[in-house]
């Protein structure tokens, strides 16, 4: 059973890094709105291909890091973040065998509902005004999942990650 | 194989923790302040990296500048220094008399507070506040509550301090307020951010309040959190309803808060090095060594 090992940990927790990098690089004000939500694609799609290994846990701790680096209330990235890996991690067979413009439209409602629940629980506890720039996100993610989806299996194939 | 069946405990379970455990955070946030300060110290060298292209930026443009541009940014620079030690020596007079008929009134006589230049980090922030992260942590003794200006007026308060880092509210943000007064008249109002990036809203003002477009508004010092006397926004439009209990009145912040750079972190309660205040002699020096490099 060697396969069960887990091998190339480090180029999951790298991209993963990386991925939280873009998402608090400093953006001209003209896209800022656009920005696709890199971290929550890569862990998306880490949770896609090992399911056992990389999931709600994962992406509910990469949440509150990303809570802290934005000065956010703790626990709402987290939460809203561990909600869409677990929809995620319930259909990953699915998601897996689509093709690709279905899987980017699925990811992107994801993102979609990343940031409706960001938004709610934000609009519960605090105080937030509702804007349609909150679908921006989902579309840029549309449209960078597959270029996305593309890299990190090359990266995932060439290191071998399991 | 890879195992299609996800073993261990469930997902249903590992859900439920998350959720739980997302639900305390929410709840004990306030509580949780030192455990996210001494996180946020731990993960500010990531805010650090992703600041990175940005200083890179700068620096191109800096090393790009021509020699022109140098010489003219210089020459506008001087230009501005001179009026500045001119206005800084009327103000020093002034400042003496002022002391003066203060000791004869027997009110405490003002101080320099101790102040320290900070840069803003290019990085993002919670998109349902407005923040700005400094490049000043505990480190630089910086504390919550400290307030914030720049060379215009007021541009808010620390809310949270890391080690190394540390994020300041801005004045325009919605649940920031500020205890201010009109210099003509000295009513004292309360700003409160509106959440666009240029406008405060006085709240509570009576109808009949002498208040028009144009009027200063300074810090009042009331809340003992902002010291006395610092501008922080013009009056613009003030409407008076006859449907509504108050009047509406709406102020622009002097900061130009969407392009801050450098600010000021003020120290109120601590006096300021004597190496760095400034001196009437002092000033006279800088102006004659202005004077000959200009001639």
């Amino acid at each position: 059973m060697s396969l069960h090992v887990a091998n190339g940990r480090w180029v999951v927790w790298l991209s993963l890094l990386v991925a939280m990098l873009f998402q608090i690089m400093p953006l001209p004000e003209l896209v800022e709105a656009w920005r696709p939500d890199w971290l929550l694609l890569v862990i998306i799609y880490w949770a896609m291909a090992l399911p056992h290994r990389y999931n709600i846990l994962t992406a509910w701790m990469l949440g509150v890091m990303l809570d802290i680096l934005l000065g956010a209330p703790l626990g709402i990235r987290a939460f809203a973040m561990s909600v869409v890996v677990y929809v995620v991690v319930l259909h990953f067979q699915r998601l897996r065998n689509f093709p690709m413009w279905q899987q980017a439209l699925l990811v992107a409602t994801q993102v979609a509902l990343y940031n409706l629940i960001i938004f709610w629980v934000q609009f519960v506890t605090d105080t937030a005004n509702f804007d349609i720039s909150l679908f921006y996100p989902a579309f840029s993610s549309l449209i960078m999942w597959p270029w996305l989806f593309w890299i990190l299996r090359r990266v995932r194939r060439l290191y071998k990650v399991r | 194989m890879k195992p299609i069946f996800v073993r261990g405990i469930s997902n249903q379970f590992r859900l439920t923790l998350a959720v739980i455990m997302s639900v305390i955070l929410l709840v004990a946030n306030d509580r949780l302040e030192p455990v996210r300060n001494s996180l946020s110290s731990l993960l500010s060298p990531l805010q650090y990296i992703a600041n990175i292209p940005g200083v890179i930026l700068d620096e191109s443009a800096e090393s790009l500048a021509t020699r022109n541009m140098l010489a003219r940014q210089n020459k506008e620079l001087l230009r501005q220094q001179l009026l500045m030690s001119e206005r800084l020596q009327r103000f020093e007079h002034l400042r003496q008399e002022n002391d003066r008929l203060r000791g004869l009134l027997g009110s405490p006589v003002h101080m320099d507070a101790k102040k320290v230049v900070a840069e803003v980090m290019e990085v993002a922030s919670d998109p349902f506040h407005q923040y700005v992260v400094l490049n000043r942590g505990s480190r630089s003794s910086v504390y919550v509550g400290q307030p914030v200006v720049d060379a215009q007026g007021v541009v808010g308060q620390v809310v949270q301090v890391s080690e190394l880092t540390s994020r300041v509210l801005l004045l325009s943000d919605i649940s920031h307020g500020i205890p201010v007064r009109i210099t003509r008249n000295d009513v004292r109002m309360m700003a409160v951010g509106t959440g666009s990036i240029d406008e405060l809203e006085l709240r509570h003002v009576a109808k009949s309040t002498d208040v028009r477009a144009g009027d200063l508004l300074v810090t009042s010092g009331l809340g003992k959190r902002f010291p006395e006397g610092y501008p922080v926004a013009r009056v613009m439009t003030v409407k008076k309803d006859d449907g509504k209990n108050y009047a509406t009145v709406i102020a622009q912040p002097l900061a130009a808060l969407d392009r801050i750079r450098y600010l000021l972190l003020i120290w109120p309660d601590i006096a300021a090095d004597a190496a760095e205040l400034i001196t009437p002699a002092g000033v006279e020096e800088a102006l004659n060594a202005i004077k000959e490099s200009a001639q």
